[in-house]
């Protein structure tokens, strides 16, 4: 199974911490990996989450793969 | 001058921001500053905090950059964004547009921070009196700053 890296910030770095490393089902995509933090922390699908692999935003449906990193984001906020 | 992108938990130097941007064929460079503001959807603030995918946060703004500099016949970009606590009245971003002629830079300034709020991973908490919010996250409102439940405050 690949292992990936996840990193959460903001609001939900508070929620679920700066991240962990973890072994995803082969095809796992960056949606789904979303899907299944939501059901494991209902209280975050709230959140308009943007998911960057690698340091670049993806779509839902991008499928990760061995020793990817896995961000997600609230709504960005800087300025 | 090298060039400037940058996350820092440092006070930003305009004049470091403007000496980033100073070449010989630039006729206009144009500094925008944004700076924290003591009230916010009618609420007191107290200070500002920000946090940021800093790696990533470069990246785009370099790219970004790159992106104006196809946009705009431009000299020179910088791009700086604080993080930390961020006291009131301080700057918490800092940009720097250098061009042949004043119309491009004044433009490619305007664009760059209404992209940079849209796009780069920055994040904004709000401190005011009674609690704190992360600008951008919540449907609602500020969540108290004691309460376990995300409150929906008008």
């Amino acid at each position: 199974m690949p292992c990936v890296r996840l990193r959460f910030f903001a609001s939900l770095r508070e929620r679920l911490g700066p991240g962990e490393d973890r072994a995803v089902d082969p095809g796992t995509t960056a949606g789904s990996l979303w899907e299944s933090l939501v059901s494991t922390h209902p209280a975050i699908g709230r959140v308009r989450v943007r998911i960057a692999v690698n340091e670049r935003y993806v779509e839902p449906a991008h499928e990760l793969t061995e020793g990817d990193e896995v961000a997600f984001f609230p709504p960005v906020s800087g300025g | 001058m090298a060039e400037l992108f940058e996350i820092t938990a440092s006070p930003i130097d305009p004049t470091r921001l403007l000496a980033a941007v100073g070449d010989p064929a630039a006729g206009a460079s144009v500094l925008f500053l944004g700076t924290t503001r003591n009230e916010n959807a009618g609420r007191r603030v107290t200070l500002l905090e920000y946090e940021a995918f800093t790696s990533m946060a470069v990246r785009e703004m370099r790219q970004l950059a790159r992106q104006a500099q196809r946009r705009w016949p431009l000299r020179r970009v910088a791009m700086v964004h604080r993080t930390g606590v961020v006291p009131i009245g301080d700057t918490s971003v800092g940009i720097a547009v250098s061009a042949a002629h004043r119309a491009e830079a004044f433009e490619a300034c305007h664009w760059l921070i209404d992209r940079l709020k849209e796009i780069v991973p920055i994040w904004k908490k709000e401190h005011f009196r009674g609690g704190t919010v992360w600008i951008g996250a919540q449907q609602g409102g500020p969540e108290p700053r004691r309460g376990r439940r995300r409150a929906s405050v008008p």
